[in-house]
């Protein structure tokens, strides 16, 4: 009998089995490696910078690779740097609150009560299609409507409600959180609609049938259903509300300052160091947070 | 010749297939008969390349195969659920192999059209190859499956429950066919099914495959006259297995099987002294045209099943509930050595 | 029934709701036929083109500086041509990877994750002191580049993971019966099955890149692209040329969707699935 076998003399040991499981593994990280490695050159690489450097001697317009932990101390003793931690965090909150509750009804309304399959398609599209818009056409397009001739002042003062133009609705906190609910009220509704879409409407029926009011089957049923969605939308709110600065900086009139905003200015004064640390600040809020969902949801398995 | 040699499979703890030694000869038709779970399609896997055996040897004339990738093995493989390329037309999805394969891909344009064009008149499709394949029905795309993979001329075609997915009159047509495809082409096909009918229908040779062995080989009539061991009795489903001890008569000891229709009933206490007899309550009948089935439960709880022959009715009566004695000839029994 | 109130009121509300993501985009649609002499903002004085020929440089001179597009559009079309191809080729690479079952799965996967986690503005930064201290000069085909890719790749490479997901591997197993190579199972089979898939990442990609600014900020060096271009507007008072061109950039979105839906259209209709089995 003749043996058709290539095998090295090391992998005699092993059963055929065996040999085409590691030649699998063997392509499969071979094929991972790339990605990976860019991953850990681009991302990884400069985030352990930004620790790194937050460590440096900062002068007046260069950084030097003497470590001390001088940056950190103006850091956390300025009350400014500390207020935008707060105020960051705030905004966070605020606006991940507000998306919910601005965009669970319609979730709820696009998932579940709408049963065409093509209205529903149509509904989910016109909700994604601003994206396709410029990120920053969409933060700039609020002044015209907030602004103090803008159109919703234009229409209440023709309407008679006011009399003078409301001037708190544009380059204020109450700007910011309105463009940011806008912006990001969608990666809200998506997962929440796609949980909600996956309910087998024949339950809820059943339920109806045994005499379950509405609140009953919202509370028993479609709520908890739906709470995976909420969380995987609130993981994508959080990361780009908590990274923002642009729609602070557009709307904002200078008087909402984030991390992100403190880091683009101490950038475009060339204070490396000092952004630095508000960048490892920045991150280790946004980890914890991170961190907090993971616990609550598995992502992989939710996509 | 294909030959398999103690071949062994597991997925983790389960055992899939357990040292099987298989043969399968040249220009036959065999049928591997295997319950859902038996791993009957876990060997075929292994044959085709798709998985490799933990343990064991496969060969094609003698040359080992386990180890090699699939596309360098010359199997065919047809698939349950077809595996049609959607792309791709009918036309395209038969051309696919030769177009494409390593070993000896064919360039010339004029020779894949008639190889293809003679495949798909094989099969019964000519004038289809424009057609999408979805575009088709279910019995034209199990043909375009079994032309993609006889153009190629592999050693071996191994067919994995390939009637499976068809509706039932289509399914006895489909078996004709195969079988004469299979005679005018004399390569060998192994077909994997779970039905006993498709496998006793089909096959030259009958193979049954449980608990991850092959349990027996043979030709169709032989196997199913004569089983050799309870569990290649119970795939043919025409055989009661239950232990001597529950008869009165000379039955000998352990599993014993009696088919179907050799066994007789009486009243109770009237069965012939000459016969071996047991007790049995019957439970219910169940008609199924030409013939009729009832079942009975005997008194270890085993159930039993006798089929009587509209044309040549031997039953009584039965009501349900009712015990009766069961009977039949000595030499209608097979016994069998170890367990049932 | 509840549901005989419940409707109607989620109906109102979600028809409210899609007048909030729309209504800003229609008002500055509106202004930006605004005259010459018109600012950003009500009354409209008189309904004009002027801004339009403004934004392409055909206007007469005006008080108001033209918008720096014409460099930067070009820029930012290539950098997110350059991004859509290397992150979908490692999008479709890592994908099949993830068909095989590996030790360390989970912590590769939350890797790629992370790309599209980090804050722009954080990455931006760690990428700006990195090429300072190596002394590699920043610009936008370089390290706006390769950040835009860690951005984009988690997309693609989601997409292509819930295509394979549904992929039907007997398809692969079938060519590979045939006798055809896996390299060419892939090109011949499984890559044109997935296509639709491949569509998808890319378009992903293409928008993400093209409208990505804040990994841009401080990595591009001296020549902007798009988003940049307009940022640099912010600080400064803006007018309508502003809201001409987000009117004009929005078109040019729609046409690259549509070319995507006629595309993934003539790409399905293709290659439809297996429906149910008929007699033959």
């Amino acid at each position: 009998m003749t043996t058709l076998s290539t095998d090295t003399p090391s992998d005699t040991s092993l059963s055929p089995a065996q040999l085409r499981e590691k030649k699998d593994r063997r392509r499969a990280i071979t094929l991972l490696t790339p990605g990976l490695l860019w991953m850990a050159l681009f991302m990884v690489l400069p985030m352990i910078m930004v620790v790194y450097v937050s460590f440096w001697t900062q002068t007046t317009f260069t950084v030097e690779s003497t470590l001390t932990t001088a940056s950190w101390e103006r850091f956390l003793s300025s009350s400014t740097y500390l207020g935008a931690i707060w105020t960051t965090l705030r905004i966070w909150a605020i606006v991940l609150i507000a998306t919910i509750v601005v965009g669970y009804p319609v979730a709820l309304f696009i998932g579940l009560f709408v049963r065409n399959k093509t209205l529903q398609t149509a509904l989910l599209v016109a909700c994604v299609i601003p994206f396709w818009t410029s990120f920053l056409i969409r933060v700039i397009a609020w002044r015209p409507m907030l602004g103090t001739e803008g159109a919703i002042n234009a229409i209440l003062m023709q309407l008679g409600i006011i009399n003078e133009p409301l001037t708190f609705l544009l380059f204020s906190e109450f700007s910011v959180l309105v463009g940011m609910t806008q912006i990001y009220v969608v990666f809200m509704v998506g997962p929440i609609t796609f949980m909600l879409g996956r309910i087998d409407p024949s339950v809820i029926e059943a339920a109806r049938d045994l005499g379950a009011s509405f609140g009953t089957i919202f509370r028993r049923i479609i709520l908890p259903l739906s709470l995976p969605g909420v969380m995987v939308g609130a993981i994508f709110v959080s990361v780009m509300v908590l990274g923002e600065f642009a729609t602070a900086a557009s709307l904002s009139g200078r008087k909402v300052n984030l991390l992100g905003n403190i880091i683009v200015s101490q950038v475009g004064s060339l204070k490396w160091a000092f952004a630095a640390v508000a960048g490892v600040v920045l991150t280790i809020i946004i980890t914890a947070v991170i961190a907090l969902a993971l616990r609550l949801v598995d992502l992989r398995k939710e996509m | 010749m294909l030959t398999l040699n103690r071949v062994s499979r597991r997925y983790g703890e389960t055992i899939a297939l357990d040292g099987v030694d298989f043969v399968v000869p040249e220009n036959t038709y065999m049928s591997l008969l295997g319950a859902s779970g038996s791993g009957k399609t876990t060997l075929l896997r292994l044959i085709a390349g798709f998985e490799e055996p933990d343990q064991g040897e496969i060969s094609i004339n003698g040359a080992r195969i386990d180890g090699q990738p699939s596309h360098l093995r010359d199997i065919g493989f047809v698939f349950q659920n077809f595996a049609l390329f959607p792309h791709l037309t009918v036309f395209e999805n038969v051309a696919f192999g030769l177009r494409h394969r390593v070993n000896a891909p064919v360039k010339n344009e004029k020779e894949i059209k008639e190889r293809t064009d003679n495949a798909l008149e094989l099969v019964g499709l000519e004038g289809f190859g424009h057609r999408a394949v979805s575009a088709i029905s279910g019995g034209q795309r199990q043909r375009v499956a079994l032309a993609r993979t006889l153009v190629t001329e592999p050693r071996i075609v191994l067919l994995d429950e390939p009637l499976g997915a068809l509706d039932a009159n289509l399914r006895s047509r489909m078996c004709d066919e195969l079988k004469a495809i299979r005679e005018r082409l004399k390569v060998s096909f192994l077909h994997v099914t779970g039905s006993e009918t498709e496998a006793l229908m089909m096959g030259d040779k009958v193979a049954v495959l449980a608990d991850g062995k092959i349990v027996q080989t043979g030709a169709p009539d032989t196997l199913f006259a004569e089983p050799l061991n309870a569990a290649s009795a119970r795939h043919m489903n025409a055989w009661n297995i239950f232990d001597a001890s529950l008869c009165a008569g000379p039955v000998g000891q352990g599993a014993i099987a009696v088919r179907f229709d050799q066994i007789d009933i009486s009243a109770t206490g009237q069965a012939p002294e000459t016969r071996p007899h047991l007790k049995a309550k019957y439970l219910t009948g169940e008609f199924n045209g030409p013939t009729a089935l009832s079942f009975f439960r005997a008194e270890d709880g085993t159930l039993l099943q006798i089929i009587d022959h509209l044309s040549q009715p031997r039953l009584p009566d039965l009501v349900e509930g009712e015990s009766y004695d069961l009977h039949f000839a000595p030499d209608a029994v097979r016994q069998f050595h170890g367990a049932a | 029934m509840e549901s005989r109130i419940l409707r109607p009121t989620l109906a109102i509300y979600s028809g409210i709701f899609l007048l909030f993501l729309y209504g800003p985009m229609i008002v500055l649609a509106i202004l930006s036929f605004q005259s010459a002499d018109g600012g950003p903002q009500f009354p409209i004085r008189e309904w004009s083109t002027y801004w339009y020929q403004h934004l392409l440089g055909l206007a007469e001179t005006s008080r108001v500086s033209q918008l720096p597009v014409g460099d930067s559009l070009i820029r930012s079309i290539i950098l997110a041509f350059m991004t859509t191809v290397v992150s979908t080729i490692l999008g479709v690479m890592s994908a099949e990877a993830f068909r095989t079952k590996f030790k360390g799965s989970g912590p590769a996967f939350y890797l790629i994750i992370l790309g599209m986690m980090v804050p722009g503005v954080l990455v931006g930064l760690g990428m700006a002191l990195l090429s300072n201290t190596l002394g590699i000069s920043r610009a936008w085909f370089g390290t706006s580049f390769v950040l835009h890719v860690v951005y984009t790749y988690p997309f693609a490479f989601l997409v292509l993971l819930a295509i394979f997901n549904r992929f039907d591997r007997t398809v692969e197993e079938a060519s590979m019966s045939l006798g055809v190579s896996p390299a060419q199972t892939f090109r011949r089979v499984t890559f044109p099955i997935i296509f639709p898939g491949v569509l998808s990442a890319m378009l992903f990609s293409f928008t993400l890149s093209y409208d990505e600014f804040s990994r841009t900020l401080f990595t591009a060096g001296r020549e902007l692209t798009l988003p940049l271009a307009i940022y640099g507007t912010f600080s400064v008072e803006i007018y309508p040329n502003l809201f001409a061109f987000g009117v004009l950039t929005t078109l040019f979105s729609f046409t690259l969707l549509v070319i995507y839906g006629l595309l993934m259209k003539r790409f399905t209709s293709k290659a439809s699935r297996f429906k149910g089995q008929e007699e033959g």
